[in-house]
Order: structure tokens, then C-alpha cells, then sequence
């Protein structure tokens, strides 16, 4: 079975008398690491969609496995220890919390886990800090830091507990350009390392990173197939 | 769940360093409930040992027949209007009275003292029989107490109050010495134990003894206290009560329509009157406590809700990172708690040192373990109660409204 598997989703608001299908009948299957990129307009579901792979949100109906376990029908607590262990969140407003030492931002995931002991947290933290370079950096608030070294925060928190995916939102849409690069050299380095990512992006270039993109519009996949560099990987 | 709990405190404790004029203002309400409740059970413990300490001055099964009764409210004219109590009614009342184990009477006023050039002013002249020491706690020191003889024939003797002898005898025995009480001499013949104050207030060491025959001679007209003090066995005090009334009405030839003109006062009129004054003490505190700390949650739970609001997105990430419902509660009420909690320990640290003021000047009054705990379990108890809705109302929010929250 694949890592995500996700059959006939149905995600729909009732707005008013109207009916919005955020999401309408979406099946798609991700396998262990392979590097996706979810592109789209917006309103094309796009959010919906990254939601709902996130564990963050339920759908209307459908099927959604995840690392082989039903995903579609658990409740609020389930979800959440969910997406504490599988599943490692970058955003594009970094979400740090702004009072906390990078050292605690990253171990915040393995608190929440509640089985690990707090001098492991400590090694873990410590650990994933150096894999993104900031090994440096450990007892530095985020006003101390560089976007681009925000970001990296973020993804060290990401990779922490060692989750089944790494799902990144717009990471680059709040960086420069140079920054952004270096960012995506990262994520290039973390998929080869053998992490399963799915990025969310309106970037070609940031999309072109990844070896298939997956085109929402109007609630359906439009296009999915291999970019390039996936076309490249194949060959 | 420890390293939640841990945790949860560190982030309570950076929030409040965070805040700190807001935390100090939050927390003032609960501040002063806490010093209200334990100011308040340390004075009434302080007060009730006072209290109990002073009782001992008045036997249990001690029945005061005087003018005056000591609580009531009675017409303060028809009380002056009664007339006094004659002493001689003392052997009548030992004859009559089946209760009646001793019987002693007693007549008082100040008077000044002197012993060569020194000199001391206001003290009470107690005039008393030979066997007042059966139904009182004095305690000769040094000497000894006057004897029946002494007292049917009015010697000029005199025991002195432990305050009187230090202040006439700074250095020396005053037994044998001779002693001036106005213009007559007296000889002392003892000196008394310290006593201590009656109610903190009126000390039972400036006082000096003589025979009771003795002041008669000396003292004439109305004034000052008199009292037959009749002793009955503890467990019959009511009793002997009503039967001491019926002796004392008979030998004053009172018709039975006529109203009681004297008072029997004994030690429960002081409990019962005491009972009311520390009643009125303690509702006192408690209202004044219950509406500081409500006052003092509506302000937490406020604030804490201000504080959800702020925090929104924290949530978001929080709850996005695998934080489940009770933990993110968990976190809010732990940070309501800690501020009440550390209100009720500024409020404890200010009644310790109030009532540490209170024991060196006033009364002993010390804050026990017991209020201690009460007060710091009552006002983390206010925290948890004020943090309950803000804490319950963090703990569901939507993780994808609130990571997106500005």
C-alpha cells in the first residue's frame, strides 16, 4: 500500500443556500519518498487539499489512508497524535513561537509526544538543529534570526520527530529569492536523505524542484505527472 | 503527562515574566482575598487562645453574684438604681446553699502606693477573704497569704503583684517591709506569681491583696467592685446557678413578681458573648474574602481570555504540531493557576509578616501551617475556577482558523 493513499474525496462547505465543493472527488496515491508539489489557483482546493493531508481537517466523504491506517474518520485527539508523529509542518510564516529558544521551538513536537524522556528531546533538538545548519544557533530567539534561518528552524521542527511526510506550505513565500533557493537545496538534500515531501506552491520554479507535480482546478486534479527533473529520475 | 505538566509551568511562568504589570494587577484581587482569609483565622486563633488563656482567671464552676451583670442590655439606670451587694451576705450563702463548696467575697478600688521615695500610682486595692486563693489562680511567690485571724481582724497586711513589688522593690525581698497604701501602713507579707493580662488588656499583676476586713475599715463609701464569689462543682454550674438565685432573692426578701436586683455572671456569659464577637469577626472575613476572590477570578478568568485571543496562533501551531485539546486546556489553566497561586503567596508572605507584627505588639497571633495550606490550595482553586472558559475555549479552537489568525 502506498504511504498516502486517497480515494473519492469530497470536502463541502455550506455556505448560505449555496454549496461550495472545496473539494470535488479527489484520488490520488503518494508513495514513500517521492517529492510532490501540490500547484493550483486559488479556490482550485489547494489549501483544502494540504488540510486534509495535514490531518488537520476531515473530510465530507472519502477514503484517506495514511501510512496504512484510516485517517478519514478519527477524531479531534487522534488527529492530533496523528500529526504529531507523522507528519512535519513547514509554513510560509515560519510559526515559531516568537518567546522560545530555536533549542525549544524544535523539541516542541517531542513534548507533545509525551513519551520522550527530556534529555533525549534535548539530543533530537540538537540533532536536527545541525542537519539544517544550526547547530550554531540552538539558544537564539527567532527575533535573532534570519528569515532564511527562521525557515530552517521550521524544517528542523519539521524533521524532529521523524515523520512519514514533510508537508511544506509556500516554505519559500516569505524569503527572497537567494534565500528561497537555499531553502529548496534543503528540501532537495532532505528527499534524497530519504524523506517522503509534499510542497505547496504557485511557483513553477519552486513546483520544478519536486519530481511530480499534482495541477488542482476547481476541486479536481487537472494535471498529474512527472516534472523534468522526475522525468530525468526515470530515465 | 509529567513533562506536560513541567512544560506547561515554564511556559507560565515566561508568559507572566512576560506580562508582568498585567500579572501583578491580575493577581492584586487575589492578594488581598489571601490576606483577608489568613489574617483573619490567625487573629481568631490568636484571639481564642488569648481568650482561653484569660478564661482560667475565672473558674468554671465559679458563680459571681454582683451588681453589675457582666453582658446584657439591660436599663442602665435600673441597674445603677439596684442596691449593693452586701458582702456579709457570703456565710448565709455557704450556710443555705447545698452547691456552694466556698464562698469568698471581695471588694476592689485603685489606690496609690508608696515605699519610701518610690512610688506607684493607680494600683487596685483588692480587699478579699482568707480563702480567695480556693476560688482564684493567685499564687504566692515569696511569703505567704494572710490567715483567717489575720482577716477577722482587719491586720494591716498586704501581698504584692509581681508588677507592684518590681516597681516599689527594684532591687531586693519587699517581704516584712512596710509599705504605705494613702496614709496607712502596711506590712508585706507576700509577693504574688506573675499572672499575665486578662484579655490582653487589664493586667492582673498590678493588683495588691489585703484582707477584706482590713479594707472595710480603711474604705468607706459606695464605690469601687464588690463580688461574693460562690465555687460549685463544674458539672453542676446550672444548677447551682438557679438555686444561688433562689438564696440570694430569699435573703434579700424579694416577693416573687419582683425582678432578680443582682446578676450572676459566671465564665459562659463571657464564652457566649465571645462566641458573637468571633462569629462577627469571622463573617466579616469571610464576606470581605469571598468577594475579593470573586472579584479577583473575574479578573483572572478575563485576562485569561484575553490572553487565548493573543496567543490564537500559538494555538494554531501548537495544536498543528500534535498539542491535543487537554493538553492546550491544560496549559491556560496551569497559567491561571500559577497566577492565583502566586497572588495567595504574596498575600501569605504579607499576613505572615502582619501577623509576626501583630504577636510582637498586640497578641500572640501566628499563622499556622493549616491557614497556610488553606490559603495557597483556595487560591489556585480560584484559578483553576476563573481558568476553566478561556482555558476550554483555546483548547477547541480550529487549528486551521487559528494558524491563520493575525
Amino acid at each position: 500500500m502506498s504511504l498516502i493513499q486517497v480515494k473519492d474525496l469530497y470536502k463541502i462547505y455550506q455556505m448560505g443556500n449555496t454549496e461550495v465543493r472545496a473539494l470535488d472527488g479527489v484520488s490520488v496515491s503518494i508513495e514513500q519518498n517521492e517529492y510532490v508539489s501540490i500547484m493550483g489557483p486559488s479556490g482550485s482546493g489547494k489549501s483544502t487539499l494540504m488540510n486534509l493531508l495535514g490531518c488537520l481537517d476531515t473530510p465530507t466523504s472519502g477514503e484517506f489512508f495514511m501510512d496504512g491506517t484510516n485517517v478519514a474518520t478519527m477524531g479531534d485527539d487522534e488527529l492530533a497524535h496523528i500529526r504529531n508523529k507523522k507528519i512535519g509542518f513547514v509554513f510560509q510564516t515560519f510559526n515559531l513561537l516568537p518567546k522560545s529558544t530555536s533549542l525549544r521551538n524544535v523539541e516542541l513536537p517531542l513534548i507533545y509526544n509525551g513519551e520522550i524522556k527530556a534529555h533525549e528531546r534535548r539530543d533530537m533538538a540538537i540533532r536536527a538543529l545541525t542537519r539544517v545548519n544550526l547547530g550554531d544557533r540552538v539558544s537564539h530567539k527567532p527575533n535573532e534570526l534570519s528569515g532564511g534561518q527562521r525557515q530552517r528552524v521550521a524544517v528542523a521542527r519539521a524533521l524532529v520527530n521523524n515523520p512519514a511526510i514533510i508537508l511544506a506550505d509556500e516554505p519559500t513565500g516569505n524569503l527572497d529569492s537567494k534565500t528561497g533557493e537555499e531553502i529548496m537545496t534543503l528540501f532537495d538534500e532532505l528527499h534524497k536523505q530519504g524523506n517522503t515531501i509534499i510542497l505547496v506552491t504557485h511557483e513553477e520554479h519552486i513546483a520544478a524542484h519536486a519530481s511530480r507535480v499534482v495541477r488542482l482546478l476547481d476541486g479536481k486534479i487537472a494535471v498529474d505527472e512527472a516534472t523534468n527533473r522526475g522525468k530525468k529520475v526515470t530515465q | 503527562m509529567k513533562s506536560f505538566f513541567w512544560e506547561n509551568l515554564r511556559i507560565a511562568l515566561s508568559e507572566l515574566w512576560s506580562h508582568k504589570t498585567r500579572s501583578i494587577l491580575t493577581g492584586t484581587g487575589i492578594v488581598i482575598g489571601i490576606i483577608a482569609v489568613s489574617l483573619m483565622s490567625t487573629l481568631i486563633n490568636g484571639v481564642d487562645g488569648l481568650f482561653e488563656e484569660s478564661m482560667k482567671f475565672l473558674g468554671r464552676g465559679n458563680l459571681y453574684v454582683e451588681k453589675w451583670p457582666w453582658f446584657g442590655d439591660e436599663d442602665w439606670w435600673t441597674l445603677r438604681n439596684r442596691p449593693r451587694i452586701e458582702l456579709d451576705m457570703a456565710d448565709e450563702i455557704k450556710e443555705r446553699s447545698q452547691y456552694a463548696m466556698v464562698v469568698a467575697a471581695e471588694r476592689g478600688r485603685s489606690a496609690n502606693l508608696s515605699y519610701n521615695e518610690l512610688s506607684a500610682e493607680n494600683i487596685y486595692i483588692h480587699g478579699v477573704t482568707s480563702n480567695y486563693p480556693e476560688v482564684s489562680t493567685v499564687d504566692v511567690e515569696y511569703g505567704r497569704f494572710f490567715t483567717e485571724s489575720e482577716d477577722r481582724t482587719g491586720a494591716q497586711v498586704v501581698l504584692l503583684g509581681s508588677e507592684v513589688a518590681k516597681t516599689l522593690f527594684p532591687q531586693g525581698n519587699p517581704v516584712d517591709k512596710m509599705i504605705f497604701a494613702g496614709s496607712k501602713r502596711f506590712r508585706v507579707i507576700g509577693v504574688l506569681a506573675e499572672m499575665g493580662k486578662f484579655m490582653g488588656a487589664f493586667s492582673n499583676d498590678t493588683q495588691v491583696i489585703i484582707p477584706l476586713a482590713t479594707f472595710n475599715k480603711i474604705f468607706h463609701g459606695p464605690w469601687g467592685r464588690r463580688s461574693i464569689t460562690v465555687k460549685v462543682p463544674e458539672h453542676l454550674v446550672e444548677d447551682a446557678k438557679e438555686e444561688l438565685r433562689g438564696v440570694v432573692r430569699v435573703l434579700r426578701g424579694l416577693k416573687p413578681e419582683e425582678k432578680d436586683n443582682f446578676a450572676i455572671n459566671q465564665q459562659n456569659a463571657f464564652r457566649q458573648s465571645y462566641q458573637g464577637i468571633k462569629l462577627a469577626i469571622g463573617g466579616t472575613g469571610m464576606i470581605i474574602t469571598a468577594l475579593s476572590l470573586l472579584v479577583g477570578g473575574i479578573g483572572i478568568a478575563n485576562i485569561m481570555f484575553v490572553s487565548v485571543k493573543e496567543r490564537t496562533r500559538e494555538i494554531g501551531v501548537r495544536k498543528a504540531l500534535g498539542a491535543t485539546r487537554s493538553q492546550i486546556q491544560g496549559q491556560f489553566l496551569i497559567e491561571a493557576m500559577v497566577i492565583t497561586a502566586s497572588g495567595g503567596l504574596v498575600g501569605l508572605i504579607i499576613s505572615t509578616l502582619i501577623s509576626m507584627a501583630i504577636s510582637e505588639f498586640l497578641f500572640p497571633a501566628n499563622m499556622s501551617f493549616g491557614v497556610a495550606f488553606m490559603a495557597i490550595a483556595l487560591s489556585a482553586g480560584v484559578g483553576l475556577f476563573a481558568g476553566l472558559a478561556p482555558a476550554r475555549k483555546g483548547a477547541k479552537l480550529d487549528p486551521i482558523e487559528a494558524l491563520r489568525y493575525e
